[in-house]
C-alpha cells in the first residue's frame, strides 16, 4: 500500500494557481486488467485532467499502453480480455458494459504508434469521421476538413491534393492527417501512443508543437518511450512499472524530485 | 457525456444497419456449415448402406445384379498413384528452379503465371489434349493416358506448393551453408529440401487429393472398363468414372454403388486434405 | 586458389569436378522441368486448335452463334453452350461471392475465437469434396427439393412481373440452368472464402482499430477499411472462383439436363462447353462432331485464360494504386 501514490497528497503539492484551474476531465480508480488470467494492470488509480497533457511512460510491458486502451474500450475487441474497476469520463463508468463503446470512441480520439491513414482520400480520411455521427452540407464539411488540417498545420501542404490518397503522404504528414482526422470528430479527450516512435526528429518535433496547442481544447493522455518527450510535452507525467503505478505527479516533480526510488533509477537511465 | 453535437437518429440507423450486416453475415457462415453438413449426412447415409465386404472383392456388376467396385478402386489407385509419380518429381524440379536457380528471372514469372492458369484450367480440357495427344494416335484408350492426364493435373499443385514452400526457407539458411563451402546443389538438397520438406510432402498430398476424386479428364483416357484389368495399355477402371456411369444409370443396384462408391472417395480425399494440413501446420508456426 | 584448395582438402579435383558436374545437372534439370510447364500450356492450346480445326473450317465464324447442334446433319454451334456457361457462373458469382465475403466477416470479424479454425477448416473441407459428389447430391438431394418447393414458389412469385416472368417461367424440371448455378455457388464458396479471409487478415490491426477508435460499427471498418484495403486479393479471389466456375464439368453435368438451346428460362434445361463435352465425347461419330466439340474446349480454355489474365493484370494495376 506504501508505493501506491496519493494522488490528493500530490494535488496538494501543486502551485496554487494550477490547482485553482484543475477538474478532473477522467478519474481512474482502482483499475485492474486481465489478459485472459494474466493480471496486467494492478489497482491504478490516476486522474487526467480537463485540457492539460498526461505522460505515460516506463519500460516495455509496464501495462502504459494497456491503460490507454481501456480509456476507449479498445479491448473490447479481443475477447478474453477485461477490465474491472472504474473509469469515470465526466462522472460516467465507461468500463460499464452498458456504455455505448461507439459513442465512447468518437468522444475520445486515439492516435497510434504508427500513421493509419484509411485507403481513401486525404479529403475522405478526415470527411469520414465526421460523416457517421454527423449531417453535414457539403459546404460545411469543407470547413470542417480544412479546419482540422489546419490545426494540425497540415493544411497548407495538401490543399491542393486533397482528392489523393492519404497513403501518398509522408511519415510525419500521415500522423498529423490521423491527428485531424481525431479531432475532426471533436473529441473530448485524446489518447496518444507513442505517436511519434515511427517519426523523425523534425516530424518528432512538429507533432510535439502540435499537441501543445492542442491542449488548449483537448484532454490529452500520451504514451511515450522517450522521456525527453514527456518532459516536453506533458504537464503531468505517471511512471509506471510491471502493471503498477508507481509515481504520479506533474511533470516537474517527477522528473526532478522523484519520490520513489524506482522512477528515479528509471530516469536516470539506471535501467529499463 | 457531452455529444449535443452527435446525430443520435443517424447513429441509431448506422447501428441498425452494422445489426443487420452482421445477422446476414453469420446466416453466411450457418449456411456454408449447413451445406457441408447436409452433403457430408447425405452421403453417409446414402452410401454408408451399401458398403459391405463385397464392395471390396468384386468386380462391377453388370445391370441388375450384385456386384462390387473392386476394379475401380484398383484402377484409381494404380492411376492415381503412377501420375502421382510422373507429375511429382517434375513439379518438384519447376518448383525448385523458380525458388533457386531461376529467382526473379523473366522464365520463373513467365512459368508462375503459366502455372497458375493451368493451375486453375478446366480440367476436362486437358483430358481433350491426353486424348489428342495419346488415345487418337495409339488408337484406343488406355490407362496410360488417364495417368498421363491426371499428372498434368498434379504438376500445377506440386510446381505452386513447392515454389511457396522454398521461398520460404529463409535466406540467411542459404548463406550460411553457403558460407561452409558447399556448392548450390548441395545446399538445395541438403538444406532446403530438408528445411521445406513438411510444405513439399503437402503439396504432394494436396495433389493426390486433389487428382483421386478427378472424373473429367479420366472420361475419354482411361474411359472405363467393367472388368478386372492390370493391363496399362488397355481402358481401365476407375471410382469416379464408375461413380458418373452409376449415378446417371437407372438401376437402383448401380446408383446404390455409385453412392458407396462416392462415400469412398470423398473419405480418401477428405483425409488427406486433413491429413496433408496436420503435416502443414507444426511447421510452418515453428519457423 | 586451387592450390590452397589443394593444401586443405588433400585430393580436391574429383570432388571439384562433381560438384561441377552435378550444379550444372541440376540447373539444367530444373530449368527444364520449368519450361515443362511452358509446354504443356502451348501443347493444349496447340492440340486443341489442331482438333478443332474441321469443325472451325466447316462453319467459320457462324459455329459461335448458330445455336443449333444437331448430329444428324452435323450442323453445329456453339451458342448454346456458351451461354450456358456464362449464365451458370454468373449466378454463381451472384450468389457464392456475397456469401463468401460474408463467411470471411464472420471468420475474422464476428467469430469466437474457439470456433475460428473449426469454421475455417470446414469451409476449405467443401473445396476437398470432389466435383462429382456435388454432381450426385445435387442431382438426386437438391434437383428434386428445388423442383418440389422453390421453383414452384419462383414462378407464382415472378408470375406476371416483366422480365422476371421470363426468367423463371415454368414448368419446374428440377434440374435445369438455375440449379446448376446453385451447386456451382456452393463449389466457389470455399475458394473465395478463403482467399478473402486470408486477404482480411492481412489487414494492420492497427488500421482497424483506428476505424474502431472513430466510433465505426463493425460494418464500418468492413466497408471502409478493411474491403478498401484488401479489394486487389479479393478480386483475385473472386477470379479464381469465376475461373473454378467456369471450367467446372462434373457437378455441372449432372443437373443442368443437357439440352443444347437457350432457353430464356432459367428453369429450363441447358447446357455448358464442359458438360457438351462430357455428355457426348466418347459417344461422338464422325470428324466434324468430334472436332465440333474440341473446339468447344478449345473456346472454354480461352474464356479460362482471359478470366485469369484479366485477373492478374487488374491485381498488378491494384496493386500500384492501392489505396485510391
Amino acid at each position: 500500500m506504501q508505493t501506491r501514490p496519493n494522488v490528493e497528497l500530490m494535488k496538494a503539492e501543486l502551485t496554487e494557481p494550477i490547482k485553482d484551474a484543475l477538474t478532473e476531465k477522467v478519474s481512474i480508480r482502482n483499475l485492474d486488467f486481465f489478459y485472459g488470467d494474466y493480471r496486467a494492470l494492478k489497482s491504478i488509480s490516476l486522474p487526467l485532467y480537463d485540457r492539460k497533457v498526461t505522460a505515460f511512460i516506463g519500460p516495455s510491458g509496464c501495462g502504459k499502453s494497456t491503460l490507454l486502451r481501456i480509456l476507449n474500450r479498445m479491448y473490447d475487441l479481443y475477447p478474453g480480455q477485461r477490465a474491472a474497476g472504474e473509469v469515470l469520463l465526466d462522472g460516467k463508468n465507461i468500463i460499464d458494459p452498458k456504455t455505448d463503446v461507439n459513442l465512447l470512441r468518437a468522444q475520445i480520439g486515439m492516435v497510434f504508434q504508427k500513421p493509419t491513414p484509411f485507403p481513401m482520400s486525404i479529403y475522405d480520411n478526415i470527411a469520414f469521421g465526421i460523416r457517421l455521427y454527423e449531417k453535414v452540407p457539403k459546404a460545411d464539411m469543407n470547413d470542417r476538413v480544412e479546419d482540422a488540417l489546419k490545426r494540425t498545420a497540415l493544411w497548407d501542404e495538401v490543399k491542393d491534393k486533397l482528392q489523393a490518397s492519404g497513403l501518398g503522404l509522408s511519415g510525419g504528414q500521415q500522423q498529423r492527417l490521423c491527428i485531424a482526422r481525431s479531432i475532426a470528430v471533436r473529441p473530448q479527450v485524446l489518447l496518444l501512443d507513442e505517436p511519434t516512435s515511427a517519426l523523425d526528429p523534425i516530424s518528432t518535433a512538429k507533432i510535439e508543437e502540435l499537441i501543445y496547442q492542442l491542449k488548449a481544447d483537448y484532454t490529452i493522455a500520451i504514451v511515450t518511450h522517450n522521456m525527453q518527450q514527456a518532459a516536453r510535452a506533458a504537464d503531468f507525467s505517471a511512471f509506471m512499472y510491471l502493471g503498477e503505478l508507481v509515481e504520479f505527479g506533474t511533470t516537474d516533480q517527477v522528473f526532478t524530485r522523484p519520490r520513489e526510488q524506482r522512477t528515479e533509477d528509471y530516469i536516470t537511465g539506471r535501467f529499463g | 457525456m457531452n455529444n449535443a453535437h452527435m446525430n443520435m437518429a443517424l447513429y441509431a440507423r448506422r447501428r441498425r444497419f452494422n445489426r443487420v450486416a452482421m445477422l446476414l453475415s453469420f446466416s453466411s457462415a450457418a449456411a456454408g456449415m449447413v451445406a457441408l453438413a447436409w452433403i457430408l449426412a447425405t452421403l453417409f447415409l446414402k452410401g454408408a448402406a451399401g458398403v459391405s465386404l463385397s464392395v471390396f472383392t468384386h468386380m462391377t456388376p453388370p445391370p441388375g445384379s450384385a456386384g462390387g467396385l473392386l476394379n475401380a478402386m484398383y484402377g484409381s489407385l494404380v492411376q492415381t498413384l503412377i501420375a502421382t509419380l510422373i507429375g511429382t518429381p517434375v513439379g518438384i524440379l519447376a518448383g525448385t528452379y523458380m525458388a533457386e536457380y531461376g529467382r526473379n528471372t523473366k522464365l520463373t514469372s513467365v512459368v508462375r503465371f503459366i502455372n497458375d492458369v493451368l493451375l486453375s484450367a478446366p480440367s476436362i480440357v486437358v483430358g481433350l489434349f491426353v486424348y489428342e495427344i495419346m488415345v487418337q494416335p495409339m488408337g484406343h484408350f488406355s490407362a496410360w493416358a488417364g495417368c498421363v492426364a491426371l499428372s498434368i493435373l498434379v504438376l500445377p499443385v506440386v510446381v505452386r506448393t513447392t515454389e511457396d514452400m522454398l521461398l520460404l526457407v529463409p535466406d540467411s539458411l542459404r548463406e550460411a551453408a553457403s558460407a561452409l563451402g558447399a556448392p548450390r546443389w548441395l545446399v538445395i538438397q541438403q538444406v532446403c529440401y530438408r528445411a521445406a520438406r513438411a510444405g513439399l510432402i503437402t503439396g504432394t498430398l494436396l495433389a493426390i487429393a486433389r487428382v483421386s476424386g478427378e472424373t473429367a479428364p479420366l472420361l475419354f483416357t482411361s474411359l472405363n472398363n467393367q472388368f478386372w484389368s492390370t493391363n496399362m495399355n488397355a481402358p481401365m477402371a476407375n471410382l469416379p468414372v464408375v461413380i458418373f456411369q452409376f449415378a446417371l444409370s437407372p438401376y437402383p443396384d448401380w446408383q446404390r454403388l455409385a453412392w458407396t462408391g462416392a462415400l469412398l472417395i470423398t473419405l480418401t480425399v477428405l483425409a488427406l486434405n486433413v491429413f496433408a494440413r496436420t503435416i502443414a501446420r507444426p511447421r510452418s508456426s515453428g519457423h | 586458389m586451387n592450390t590452397a584448395v589443394t593444401a586443405v582438402a588433400g585430393n580436391p579435383s574429383p570432388t571439384l569436378a562433381r560438384h561441377k558436374l552435378m550444379e550444372s545437372l541440376l540447373r539444367i534439370l530444373t530449368r527444364c522441368a520449368a519450361i515443362t510447364v511452358l509446354i504443356m500450356l502451348s501443347g493444349v492450346i496447340i492440340s486443341l486448335i489442331d482438333g478443332s480445326l474441321p469443325a472451325l473450317k466447316a462453319f467459320g465464324f457462324s459455329f459461335f452463334h448458330t445455336e443449333s447442334w444437331n448430329p444428324v446433319t452435323e450442323k453445329f454451334g456453339a451458342a448454346a453452350p456458351i451461354y450456358g456457361t456464362l449464365v451458370t457462373s454468373l449466378i454463381a458469382m451472384l450468389i457464392g461471392f456475397p456469401i463468401s465475403i460474408g463467411i470471411a466477416v464472420f471468420i475474422t470479424e464476428l467469430c469466437p475465437p474457439k470456433l475460428k479454425q473449426p469454421i475455417s477448416t470446414a469451409i476449405e473441407l467443401l473445396a476437398g469434396i470432389p466435383s462429382i459428389i456435388y454432381g450426385i447430391w445435387g442431382l438426386f438431394v437438391l434437383a428434386p427439393l428445388l423442383q418440389k418447393y422453390v421453383q414452384p414458389l419462383l414462378i407464382k412469385a415472378f408470375d406476371g412481373v416483366p422480365g422476371l416472368s421470363t426468367l423463371f417461367a415454368g414448368p419446374p424440371y428440377g434440374i435445369g440452368v438455375l440449379t446448376a448455378g446453385l451447386i456451382l455457388s456452393i463449389m466457389v464458396l470455399p475458394f473465395i472464402t478463403s482467399i478473402t479471409r486470408d486477404v482480411f487478415e492481412t489487414v494492420p490491426p492497427m488500421l482497424k482499430e483506428s476505424a474502431y477508435g472513430l466510433g465505426c460499427t463493425t460494418w464500418e471498418v468492413v466497408r471502409h477499411v478493411v474491403l478498401p484495403f484488401t479489394k486487389t486479393g479479393v478480386i483475385g479471389g473472386v477470379m479464381l472462383g469465376l475461373g473454378r466456375a467456369l471450367g467446372e464439368t462434373m457437378a455441372v453435368t449432372f443437373v443442368i439436363g443437357n439440352a443444347h438451346r437457350i432457353s430464356h428460362s432459367l428453369l429450363a434445361p441447358g447446357t455448358t462447353i464442359s458438360a457438351s463435352i462430357a455428355n457426348e465425347f466418347t459417344e461422338a461419330d464422325g470428324t466434324l462432331y468430334t472436332s465440333s466439340l474440341i473446339a468447344l474446349g478449345l473456346i472454354l480454355f480461352i474464356i479460362t485464360f482471359i478470366v485469369l489474365g484479366a485477373a492478374r493484370l487488374m491485381l498488378l494495376r491494384m496493386k500500384q494504386s492501392e489505396g485510391r
